[in-house]
């Protein structure tokens, strides 16, 4: 397994809060995880320690190293959601119950929230798609990809900006960024046929990658999480 | 014969498809909805595509993204199963007007048959007897009192737009049919927006019997025999079995006879089944004709030998039938058990889950045509059918006996099954004389038919 780090934070505040407080919660975290996470990581190594958690400035910051085999299919699990690798990415941000699972220093990602999830109307399906810094636009129809010619591999995208279009039976069906972040490799060649759900392109988290960096040859995987605090 | 057929369907019906489709040396695409990724049909496919999300609106219900997976899977055809798209003439034509070829009776010959009065029309002037009706829509009480006089009480009034019971009502005199036809058009009229009636016969004690036909491009038809769905809850059939004890061999043979040309004549193309109610005397009346492969075709595979979905495929490519009514053979008795996730326990409610353990039964003559494997996850947005169980015996009593080993046999732990009527009714005298009606079961009620069986 690479050395990953997953970062998510959580809104303890839940869905009403404004959108300018939401992007203070992210500025902050994003800003603490520049300084916290390589320490935290560096010591999370050096103990071999199971789980830190460290608090600061009403930021809760979490590392846990991930149980051997939790992204294993297993089909025996009773919990339905958790049974393959899209269905647990999706339980995470429904599982969340109040509180939806952001990544860290971007748009909120949870089912039924903002974001291209509320945008083109449809239920989760970024699950599958995400990663530690990047996240992957699906398909929205079972066609013929087409990338719009503005959105290069490098073009900024805000969360919802349209990026191509699957043509369903001379239909065009938008695809869209799943997050803010900055357009990535393409998955599959512009004029290719791709089903339902299918991954078209990489969405790179910028701020995400930076927060990655010191991870590499750190000793073990970790998985932080840091969660924004009462307020 | 077509180079690759899309499954637009799933569960048991897409893997019997699949099976058909490589019998005959063709390649095939399932279609599958979120929901249904790790389904069997999927596994065992050779190629598999996800057409939508778990809502069978936008996935199997849902003719663009039909057809769009057809159209990049570089497929020919569309085999449609039942169900879903199976009946939408709407669906056969766009399948057509994109160079594809619907496994089915071709648009023009959906068309003819769409409408049930219609239908009946048409049968009727090709010798069948249909059952007694009103002429055309009823204009006013007085038409509607003077038809009912003409027919005879029992009457249903039944509404001329949709079905499923709504404007629907039997009465037994003039007074009930007076008060109840108010009822029937405004409740029409909220369901379907059109409140126009129509009076049908009502057979109290009723048996259905269909007959299965299959009839080439080129106008050589046969049938392969009737089928018994007497046994229903709730107007959903939940045993087939053939033959009918219902009628003398005689009596079978001519229904099936007539109803084969009456096919033929009316220009029916493609396999298709013609319902038919029997009444106590063993008169028969057409109802209505289903233009696509049936959940109870394997009654008629096990008696016949004939694969019915490579026939149907085998005809939708314009190939002729290759045999004629004397090389159709109707050998022994059997009777399929429809395996419902439905709890007994509560009312029959549909259930959903895990399916911790199956185990399918074996021995002579058992078939079973199921999706399950040990650790299927049962979605719970589809219906309730887990399977079919078809036992085959050379004679009714050994089929009864068989099914009885093959019922206890079968295990389906995780999820409620109504496996207990089955049981049930193979211990219930009226079935086991061969006397069931389609009210058997809903006269006395499911649960109390089941206490009654416990009873012993």
């Amino acid at each position: 397994m690479p050395d990953r780090i997953h970062t998510e934070t959580k809104e303890a505040a839940g869905p009403d809060r404004s959108t300018t407080d939401r992007r203070a919660d992210r500025a902050a975290i994003a800003g603490s995880i520049d300084e916290l996470l390589p320490a935290l990581i560096a010591k999370l190594g050096a103990t071999g320690l199971a789980e830190l958690e460290v608090r600061q400035d009403g930021l809760r910051v979490r590392l846990r190293r991930p149980a051997e085999g939790t992204v294993s299919r297993d089909r025996r699990s009773s919990d339905r959601p958790d049974r393959t690798d899209r269905g647990e990415r999706a339980a995470r941000g429904i599982a969340g119950s109040a509180s939806p699972a952001y990544a860290v220093g971007l748009s909120p990602v949870g089912p039924g929230r903002d974001g291209h999830e509320v945008r083109d109307g449809r239920e989760s399906r970024e699950t599958g798609a995400r990663d530690d810094n990047r996240a992957v636009a699906t398909s929205p129809a079972v066609g013929i990809f087409q990338p719009r010619s503005s959105a290069r591999a490098g073009t900024r995208v805000r969360a919802g900006d349209r990026i191509g279009t699957v043509d369903m039976l001379g239909v065009p069906q938008d695809v869209v960024a799943p997050n803010d972040g900055v357009v990535g490799a393409s998955l599959v060649e512009p004029g290719d046929a791709v089903e339902y759900g299918q991954g078209l392109v990489v969405i790179e988290f910028a701020s995400a990658v930076t927060a990655a960096t010191p991870a590499s040859g750190s000793p073990a995987p970790a998985t932080p999480s840091s969660t924004a605090a009462d307020r | 014969m077509f180079r690759k057929i899309l499954i637009a369907n799933r569960g048991e019906i897409a893997l019997r498809i699949l099976r058909a489709c490589r019998v005959l040396g063709v390649e095939s695409v399932v279609t599958y909805s979120e929901a249904d990724r790790e389904s069997l049909p999927v596994q065992l496919a050779d190629e598999a595509i996800c057409i939508g999300p778990a809502d069978a609106k936008r996935s199997y219900l849902s003719a663009s993204a039909v057809i769009s997976a057809a159209l990049v899977t570089g497929c020919d055809a569309i085999h449609p199963g039942y169900g879903f798209l199976s009946e939408d003439e709407g669906f056969a034509d766009v399948v057509a007007a994109h160079g594809l070829t619907f496994i089915g009776p071709s648009a023009a010959v959906l068309e003819r048959f769409g409408s049930k009065a219609g239908t009946r029309e048409l049968f009727s002037a090709h010798g069948l007897p249909t059952i007694p009706g009103s002429q055309g829509m009823l204009r006013d009480e007085l038409h509607a009192l003077g038809e009912a006089e003409r027919i005879g009480y029992p009457v249903l009034i039944k509404p001329s737009a949709g079905g499923g019971g709504k404007g629907m009502r039997m009465v037994r005199t003039a007074r009930e049919l007076e008060s109840a036809l108010r009822v029937c058009r405004s409740e029409a009229k909220a369901a379907f927006g059109d409140d126009s009636l129509y009076l049908e016969k009502w057979l109290d004690e009723n048996r259905h019997v269909e007959i299965q036909v299959a009839v080439d491009r080129y106008g050589h038809g046969v049938h392969l025999g009737e089928r018994d769905c007497s046994v229903q809850r709730r107007h959903q059939k939940i045993i087939e079995e053939a033959p009918t004890p219902a009628l003398s061999d005689a009596a079978r043979l001519e229904l099936a006879e007539l109803a084969a040309r009456a096919s033929v004549a009316a220009g029916y193309e493609n396999v298709g089944t013609l319902e038919f109610l029997v009444d106590s005397a063993g008169a028969f009346y057409f109802i209505e004709i289903n233009c696509r492969i049936q959940v109870e075709h394997p009654v008629t595979e096990m008696l016949t030998g004939i694969d019915i979905v490579a026939l149907q495929i085998r005809i939708a490519a314009g190939e002729p039938l290759g045999f004629s009514q004397p090389d159709v053979v109707m050998r022994g008795h059997a009777i399929e058990f429809r395996i419902n996730a439905e709890d007994p326990a509560h009312d029959f409610r549909p259930g959903a889950g895990l399916v911790e353990r199956y185990h399918a039964p074996g021995g002579p003559g058992v078939r079973m045509d199921s999706h399950l494997f040990n650790g299927y996850d049962v979605p719970p947005f589809y219906d309730s059918l887990l399977g079919k169980l078809i036992v085959w015996g050379p004679d009714r009593a050994t089929a009864i006996a068989r099914s009885r080993v093959a019922l206890d046999e079968l295990v389906v732990d995780g999820v409620a099954t109504n496996v207990a009527i089955h049981q049930a009714m193979l211990l219930n005298e009226t079935f086991l004389e061969g006397r069931m009606t389609t009210n058997l079961l809903d006269r006395v009620g499911s649960a109390a038919f089941l206490a009654a069986a416990a009873r012993g």
